[in-house]
């Protein structure tokens, strides 16, 4: 049977909430469930391109261990779990319009899959189980 | 014939070395087995949990010093 789709909801820019939806999506894809990530408010600002590791990952109890300890770097599970499972990224077009950010111009390399409403990724994700952070 | 190939990956946190196993597994061929050295704990059971998920074959855990060689065959 196939499993139910995943949606995460990504609207903190601290570095723990970051680490988990990444975790969460990366693993999640690889066990051949699909899963969608919607990226707004403030947790767009640390995709943005060009920023050092230190300029991107802030906050969180765990935050410096995670930037000193061999913790998988989030941006990197995303990637992965794109390139070995069925993920998708999308970033919140409004949070776009108030930066007058493009994705394929201001955020990371190929991350995302486009922008994307919240009444579209709302309504996609009834067929599946949301989680928000 | 089948091949095992071993991959070290003591020293990284969850979910590193499951993400080395899959990345190693995708370029195997089937009957291929992989062993992941982790010196995660909860790779011992997480990478069982994966197996019976994905549908590969999960061939045995053993524990060493303080890490895990678990090791996975490649069914599809």
């Amino acid at each position: 049977m196939a499993s139910k789709p995943l949606f995460i909801m990504l609207c903190s820019g601290e570095h723990e909430k970051i680490q988990l939806a990444a975790m969460i999506a990366s693993v999640a894809a690889v066990s051949d469930r699909p899963v969608e990530v919607f990226v707004t408010m403030n947790a767009v600002l640390p995709f943005q391109r060009g920023l050092s590791k230190e300029q991107r990952y802030q906050g969180g109890h765990f935050h410096e261990e995670f930037m000193v300890k061999n913790v998988p770097d989030a941006i990197e599970l995303f990637e992965q779990g794109k390139m070995l499972g069925d993920l998708k990224m999308w970033v919140c077009s409004m949070v776009l319009d108030l930066k007058h950010w493009e994705h394929d111009r201001d955020l990371v390399d190929g991350l995302f899959d486009g922008p994307a409403g919240l009444a579209k990724f709302l309504s996609d994700a009834e067929d599946g189980e949301l989680i928000t952070l | 014939m089948a091949e095992r190939q071993t991959i070290d990956a003591r020293g990284a946190f969850c979910p590193g070395p499951l993400m080395e196993l899959i990345a190693a597994l995708k370029l195997a061929t089937v009957g291929d087995e992989v062993e992941i050295l982790s010196s995660d704990k909860g790779s011992a059971t997480d990478i069982p949990a994966w197996v019976a998920k994905v549908g590969h074959e999960y061939v045995g855990t053993t524990e060493h010093d303080g890490y895990w060689s678990v090791v996975v065959r490649k069914a599809k």
